[in-house]
């Protein structure tokens, strides 16, 4: 049966073919680990922009944690700050503070007698020195007539010199600080009278134009009224949502409609939704422009999505076998849904809740369009108040041009972060810790 | 009194509506709950909706014509001088009053006076009104509910029902946002269309939206070609996907292919990290770092790179969507059947062949969907672009000059003072309409794709 | 890359010997395998293995579902390799040379061993390419004429020729089940191996396709040494020379298919062959 002379031709064809192949291993083996170390590489870069990002927000925030604060003799004159003795909070509240500061400062620096190096003299001080000053004597006025030493904010640009972040090797033309205001900082320094403090100011106060003054509080009690809106808005509404469309709606087109603009809007530019929020609820439904309330009910909408995806997705995970066992022992469907699947399936929806949430936390883009951008110096206390946002704060504080702003941008990143970071970590442990094989 | 306040009230009255219903169940059939229709606590939930729903439906109807009738009653008050002002006048006058309400009064016109303190009135009337009749309904709703409880009542499937009204309207919420981005978007883009023709919109080649004060200035009627963002948009897109479709597509591959499992489990979500942070981070990150860095690069080189150069943007997009690529392109190239990649192996194929020639081909519908979704991403991206891309609309391809796209000229166009009519507003949302439909076709194709991917896999 | 040395067995587990009754071993064998262990994980899915398979003969690898039939094939071009967790002991030799010695490149080995799966795989590619992939990425055709000439002689001998001719550049996935099958066994001819493993291959298969496929493995029997894993005793016996009994990953009984179906002479190979189980 089997012809000799095909069988070996074919034998030769075996030998010839292993040949071939073995011929071709090295350059293909070449290929495979120059292949394989593109994909490394390609992962390193990846990470490597992460720690690029990381590291260099955090090389910016370090300096934000420190204030540079100066001490300053100060006497308290009755005579300047109330003439009249009387004695009463509302004229010590009134009196003229600015001078006060700047008899101690010229008493610190006799020599200086030029108008002009006077003002700057005075602005190593913050504009806010006299509302400290202010708070001191107000807080405690048994100090009237006496002599204190007192430390208060040094302006952003002092600062900014006392932590080495301004070069003194550059030209004085294109420095923020001249000669002689370097020459009174040096002087201020080696008498010990400059120190770098704890920066309370940063997590305790409202935006202001001196970096020295600016703070987050303002903008973390919006973020903190947004998210409410959002959360009791989304969470409810997302929830129910997601139960409808995965146990009792009807397979039709309608839910299909549905379904597609679900994960279409899922993937519509966030600020789309902010010239929706403008045109409907500021516009059309004459709802207080800036406020907590619109912010919210726009990133409602925009959470929405994503909470119903996760959502379904929760439920869909639960097993059939579970609401066949509830309605063969003649639970009704919605009570099948709500004594069984839903507290099953709550762990993976509450970590897409999460989530989501913290997508809204981190976005600006849509607060711009409803007019969250403005500078609000009041912290806010109600959802109908203006306000701003820690992202949108951060947009603001990254266009100003001080130098101090710098750090604070970099550091009210770093505090954004931590927040998402916090709530990525907790979705992150929910579903480890309740997550369940089916 | 306070919104809040009275929330609370109507919520304490249904609580003790539901009491209310509950005990009136038991009570009718003297304790022997199993005669009844439903369970006691149905009928307690029954009288709580009754009580509750109409006042909350009250609520929010006042709440939302409270101010434009309000502000009607006012406006009937002044003297009848002011009645015969334009629209705009009109509502300018309102605000004034409101203003000098709200900082109590202090530094009013003594013209409005009388208007400013008839609007207090007004308003404490209403809140007045308000609370009394919300308190009313809520309590007249727990009684007739009470009064409707009976053996036979079905309270459970009145209650289900109702509760299954409130999930089905949840998911036409979905609906109601897209129809109102259509609707918002589409009504202001027609009365920009209006003034500005469509064809000059959209294939003008020069955009400058400012609106001079006085018609003697130059470029009094502001220009309106949108065609200078569009190609900014699109060459700031397309520099970000050169950087993430790679790198994103090769860490996909590396992860799925050659990783172990230890190092996917460290590495995968690390990359993902990169796609949550908010992107005011990145913006703040290209215009401070990245953007001085390839202008100080382009200078050893002897190039003159803008310092709000198209590719810092682009170079910083690209980062961000990266997960995109990769998180997607995992995803599809874990769902190529293992059986392939045997076909492949029992041939002799090398891995990376396998890869290269039959996982990747298999997997390329998925990938492509991504991408799509990916570069719908970076077409949309806002605050990227907002802080280190320019305002300058120039028509050009190069990547070191500034550029603007579409999303920064609806930003700077509708942020601050804005007058509604003014083309430069309405502006904003003719491109807000170029904008949604351009990633609303790229997100149905993609998500198109995908779907059918899927389905050929499952 | 694993490295099958000295794998302690697992405390838990007692090994019990089954001494293989029959004859394991052939004169000229082109395979030999020698005392195979294979754990998944802490699994022992193949125990102390010992058989020989002939040149240009087909064995049938027979046995109830989880005896392990599958993994001793797969063990035989290092298809195991893909699975992780998976260890292997023992030896195997083709033609005399250690196929999981150190640094031994499987790449050329697979392609002396080729294998056809149990569900058809063809790649989402032209029936051309599907065909025309294994030449192309050895490197086995210097050009078009070369690799067309060995696509064609592939479907030829894969009996798929006639029906595919005019369609050679629809995608494969396009065939019928059978048809999808059988090129996938001509897209394993085409690299000229000298082994064809396959797994099952009509498992997923109606009758007449099935019958087809037989008779091709009994044409490509003249060329080729067979292995087929297969769940069926009447294709075992249509189509094999020599069959070896798999009971609960160890060797049972070896023998000339005839003898084993008429005469077996192991009392698990009676009841498994009698319908007693399986």
């Amino acid at each position: 049966m089997n012809n000799p002379k095909e069988d070996s031709q074919l034998s030769n064809l075996g030998i010839r073919t292993h040949q071939i192949v073995k011929a071709g291993l090295p350059r293909r083996r070449a290929a495979e680990t120059r292949f394989k170390a593109y994909g490394l590489i390609c992962i390193v870069a990846g990470l490597g922009f992460l720690v690029l990002l990381f590291g260099n927000i955090i090389s910016h925030a370090w300096s934000a944690i420190e204030q540079t604060y100066v001490a300053l003799d100060v006497t308290f004159d009755e005579s300047l700050l109330d003439p009249e003795g009387k004695h009463d909070s509302a004229v010590l509240a009134a009196a003229d503070y600015p001078a006060l500061l700047k008899k101690s400062m010229s008493a610190l620096f006799p020599e200086v007698k030029d108008r002009q190096q006077k003002r700057s003299l005075n602005g190593i001080l913050s504009k806010g020195a006299s509302y400290e000053l202010q708070r001191i004597l107000v807080k405690d006025p048994s100090l009237l007539g006496k002599t204190e030493r007192v430390w208060l904010p040094v302006d952003d640009d002092v600062d900014m010199l006392v932590k080495s972040q301004i070069d003194r090797s550059v030209d004085e033309g294109d420095r923020r600080l001249k000669d002689y205001q370097i020459a009174w900082i040096d002087k201020l320094m080696a008498d010990g009278r400059l120190e770098k403090r704890f920066n309370r100011q940063f997590f305790t106060s409202g935006d202001s134009r001196e970096p020295e003054l600016a703070g987050i509080q303002g903008a973390l009690m919006g973020s903190l009224f947004t998210l409410m809106v959002t959360a009791f808005l989304s969470l409810p509404i997302g929830i129910a949502s997601a139960i409808y469309l995965e146990e009792f709606a009807p397979r039709n087109r309608w839910t299909d409609i549905i379904e597609v603009n679900i994960n279409n809007l899922a993937a519509v530019p966030s600020i789309v939704f902010g010239l929706l929020g403008l045109a409907v609820f500021i516009n059309f439904f004459g709802l207080p422009r800036s406020s907590p309330l619109v912010g919210g009910l726009v990133l409602t909408l925009m959470t929405l999505p994503v909470i119903i995806i996760a959502g379904r997705s929760a439920l869909k995970s639960v097993p059939p076998s579970i609401r066949e066992a509830a309605l063969g022992i003649g639970a009704s469907q919605m009570q099948t849904v709500f004594h069984h699947v839903l507290p099953l399936a709550m762990p993976g929806i509450l970590t897409g809740a999460i989530i989501g949430m913290a997508r809204a936390l981190g976005e600006s883009a849509p607060l711009l369009m409803i007019g969250m951008v403005a500078f609000i110096v009041d912290v806010p206390t109600g959802l109908m108040e203006p306000s701003t946002v820690l992202p949108v704060q951060i947009y603001l504080w990254a266009d100003s041009s001080e130098r101090g702003f710098v750090e604070r941008t970099s550091a009210a990143i770093l505090v954004l972060l931590a927040f998402l970071i916090t709530m990525n970590g907790l979705a992150v442990y929910l579903r480890k810790r309740y997550e369940r094989r089916w | 009194m306070q919104k809040s306040t009275l929330l609370l009230l109507l919520l304490l009255i249904s609580a003790y509506a539901f009491h209310l219903g509950r005990k009136r169940a038991r009570d009718i059939v003297l304790g022997k709950v199993k005669t009844l229709h439903s369970l006691p606590n149905y009928y307690g939930y029954y009288t709580a909706l009754w009580s509750l729903l109409p006042a909350l439906l009250l609520l929010i109807l006042w709440l939302g014509f409270e101010t434009p009738v309000i502000n009607h009653m006012v406006m009937e008050s002044l003297p009848d001088g002011s009645q015969a002002l334009s629209a705009d006048i009109k509502g300018l006058l309102i605000n004034d009053i409101r203003n000098s309400m709200n900082a109590g009064g202090s530094d009013t016109k003594p013209e409005l006076q009388a208007a400013v303190e008839f609007l207090r009135l007004l308003k404490i009337r209403s809140g007045w009104l308000l609370s009394f009749l919300a308190v009313a309904l809520a309590f007249v709703g727990a009684y007739f509910a009470r009064s409707r409880i009976h053996k036979e009542h079905r309270a459970r499937n009145l209650v289900e029902n109702t509760i299954m009204s409130f999930l089905l309207g949840s998911s036409l919420i979905a609906i109601l946002t897209t129809v109102g981005i259509v609707l918002s978007v589409l009504f202001e883009s027609i009365r920009f269309f209006d003034k500005i023709p469509l064809t000059d919109f959209l294939f003008g080649l020069q955009w400058s939206p400012q609106i001079a004060m006085r018609s003697d200035q130059v470029a009094s009627s502001g220009a309106f070609g949108a065609v200078p963002l569009f190609t900014g948009t699109l060459l700031i897109s397309s520099i970000a996907l050169v950087v993430a479709v790679p790198i994103g597509l090769m860490s996909a591959i590396y992860l799925a292919e050659y990783a172990s499992l230890k190092f996917r489990s460290v590495a995968k979500p690390l990359l993902e990290i990169l796609a949550g942070i908010p992107t005011v981070v990145y913006g703040f990150f290209a215009a401070l770092t990245v953007a001085p860095f390839i202008r100080s690069m382009g200078a050893d080189f002897g190039l003159d790179v803008s310092s709000e150069s198209a590719l810092a943007a682009g170079l910083v997009m690209g980062i961000m969507i990266i997960p995109f690529v990769s998180s997607l392109s995992d995803d599809f190239i874990n769902a190529v059947p293992q059986s392939l990649r045997d076909g492949a192996y029992a041939l002799g194929a090398t891995q990376s062949e396998t890869i290269r020639q039959v996982v990747i081909p298999a997997a390329l519908p998925g990938i492509v969907g991504g991408i799509l979704l990916a570069a719908s991403r970076a077409i949309g991206e806002t605050m990227i672009v907002v802080m280190a891309a320019g305002l300058a609309a120039n028509l050009t391809a190069n990547p070191l000059e500034a550029v603007t796209t579409v999303t920064t000229q609806i930003v700077t166009l509708l942020v601050g003072d804005q007058e509604f009519d003014s083309p430069k507003t309405l502006a904003a949302f003719a491109l807000g309409l170029v904008l949604f439909l351009a990633t609303l076709a790229l997100n149905i194709l993609a998500l198109h794709i995908v779907r059918k991917y899927r389905e050929q896999y499952e | 890359m694993r490295h099958p040395v000295n794998i302690p067995t697992p405390a838990s587990f007692s090994r019990e010997h089954i001494q293989t009754v029959g004859d394991m071993f052939v004169e000229n064998a082109r395979i030999q395998c020698r005392n195979v262990d294979v754990f998944y994980g802490e699994k022992h899915a193949i125990q102390d293995v010992s058989l020989d398979i002939g040149r240009n003969e087909v064995i049938a690898l027979i046995g109830p579902s989880g005896c392990g039939k599958s993994t001793f094939l797969r063990c035989l071009n290092r298809m195991n390799d893909t699975i992780p967790g998976c260890r292997i002991s023992g030896e195997i030799k083709l033609d005399g040379l250690d196929i999981y010695a150190n640094g031994l490149d499987v790449v050329p080995l697979r392609a002396q061993v080729g294998m056809v799966f149990q569900k058809p795989n063809p790649f989402p590619k032209s029936i051309f390419e599907n065909v025309a992939y294994g030449p192309r990425i050895h490197g086995l055709a210097a050009n078009k004429l070369e690799l067309e000439e060995i696509v064609e002689k592939s479907l030829r001998r894969a009996g798929l020729w006639d029906e595919v001719k005019e369609y050679l550049h629809h995608p494969g996935t396009g065939l019928s089940g059978g048809q999808q099958q059988r090129l996938c066994i001509a897209r394993t001819i085409a690299v000229s191996p000298e082994v064809i493993l396959m797994d099952e291959p009509c498992s997923a298969l109606d009758p007449i396709a099935t019958a087809k496929i037989e008779q091709l493995i009994d044409d490509l029997r003249e060329h080729y040494t067979i292995a087929i894993v297969t769940h069926s005793m009447q294709q075992a016996a249509r189509v094999s020379q020599r069959t070896a009994y798999f009971h609960l990953g160890k060797v049972i009984e070896v023998g000339d298919t005839a003898l084993i179906f008429t005469n077996p002479r192991h009392q698990l190979t009676e009841d498994y062959i009698t319908g007693r189980f399986g």
